[in-house]
């Protein structure tokens, strides 16, 4: 089924994106947190079998985080992006890897880097970061400059007994 | 009584000497391909420029290898699994720091996982500069290095005994936990 329809029969407004130098069609929606999960099994039982990403966008000056939710049709050749808006205060969503199992990797990546808390996935502890002691390093309101200083600059030289510069 | 002497006219410092002109011409080299430097080796190690002439071969398990080739940015993740690599391997061993992330971090500067300078970390016996070096920079400082060991000034596995306790003091600042 095309996307279109399938946007029309869960009664979502979307729009069409356009992207220079890929003919593919692609459509957005936003969709309402607790909608979400009923939107991709119909997008799931209707050809998107394919997930290809879940992104997470911290935009700090809306104080939300947006998380897409990326899928795909080989039939159709179409994509779709469904996104869901959390408070940036308290980021909390349900798991969906029961839709999707490669979903539960992107979970991981995402409380990691983030801090979304996903409810349901019990795997969400260290996993690319490891001895990491700060707040999670992709919010936009992280330093990282003043974080590389603190940590590795402040590391003192061997101190050999020679000469000092 | 012992029927075979040792051959006491050679004394000890010269012993040394022929030691370190016999190894330097059998580095055997493990590289440990953090990030994009890898891909420079291949003409290094392959037919164009023939690292093995000089008697150096990619070695598969640091317990035979006498050289560390760190290639590319370190991040905190790697330079536990580095300095293991080093530990594994026996003395004596040399390690050369590839590219300028190791150096000073390199495009990395201000990134939040990347250690900066490898040296603070585990010593360092020659650096190549460069982003990314060019095959020819990687045979001199082969060349260099082998220059150094035959003059004996290639001695980071000593500093590292002589100095442990700083080098560790600076690797569990970075590390929250060692035994992983």
């Amino acid at each position: 089924m095309k996307a279109e329809q399938i946007f029309k029969e869960l009664g979502l407004e979307f729009e069409k994106l356009k992207v220079k130098g890929n003919t593919l069609p692609r459509y957005k929606a936003e969709v309402k947190p607790e909608k979400l999960e009923e939107a991709i099994i119909k997008f799931k039982s209707n050809g998107f079998n394919h997930f290809v990403a879940l992104s997470c966008i911290d935009w700090i000056k809306d104080e939300k985080f947006e998380l897409v939710y990326h899928l795909f049709s080989y039939k159709e050749k179409e994509d779709v992006f469904l996104s869901i808006f959390l408070p940036r205060k308290e980021p909390k969503y349900k798991t969906l890897r029961h839709l999707f199992p490669q979903i539960e990797t992107y979970e991981r990546e995402i409380h990691e880097m983030f801090g979304v808390e996903f409810e349901g996935n019990d795997r969400l502890g260290e996993f690319i970061l490891e001895d990491w002691d700060d707040m999670p390093p992709m919010r936009k309101d992280f330093d990282t400059v003043a974080y590389a200083k603190k940590k590795y600059e402040s590391v003192p030289l061997i101190d050999e007994g020679g000469e000092k510069e | 009584m012992n029927e075979n002497p040792l051959p006491s006219i050679i004394p000890d410092k010269e012993w040394k000497k022929i030691q370190r002109m016999l190894s330097k011409r059998s580095l055997w080299m493990i590289h440990f391909c953090t990030g994009c430097g890898a891909m420079e080796m291949p003409p290094v190690m392959t037919s164009r420029y023939d690292m093995e002439r000089f008697g150096i071969i990619p070695m598969a398990t640091p317990r035979q290898a006498d050289l560390l080739l760190v290639t590319g940015y370190v991040a905190t993740k790697t330079l536990k699994r580095i300095v293991r690599v080093y530990e594994q391997m026996q003395d004596p061993k040399y390690v050369i720091a590839f590219g300028s992330c190791p150096i000073n971090g390199g495009i990395y500067w201000d990134s939040y996982n990347i250690i900066k300078r490898l040296d603070k970390y585990i010593p360092v016996d020659m650096y190549i500069a460069g982003c990314m070096p060019r095959p020819e920079a990687i045979m001199d400082a082969f060349l260099k290095l082998m220059k150094d060991i035959d003059e004996g000034k290639a001695n980071g596995w000593m500093r590292y005994r002589k100095y442990y306790d700083q080098y560790r003091r600076n690797q569990m600042r970075i590390f929250k936990r060692w035994d992983e």
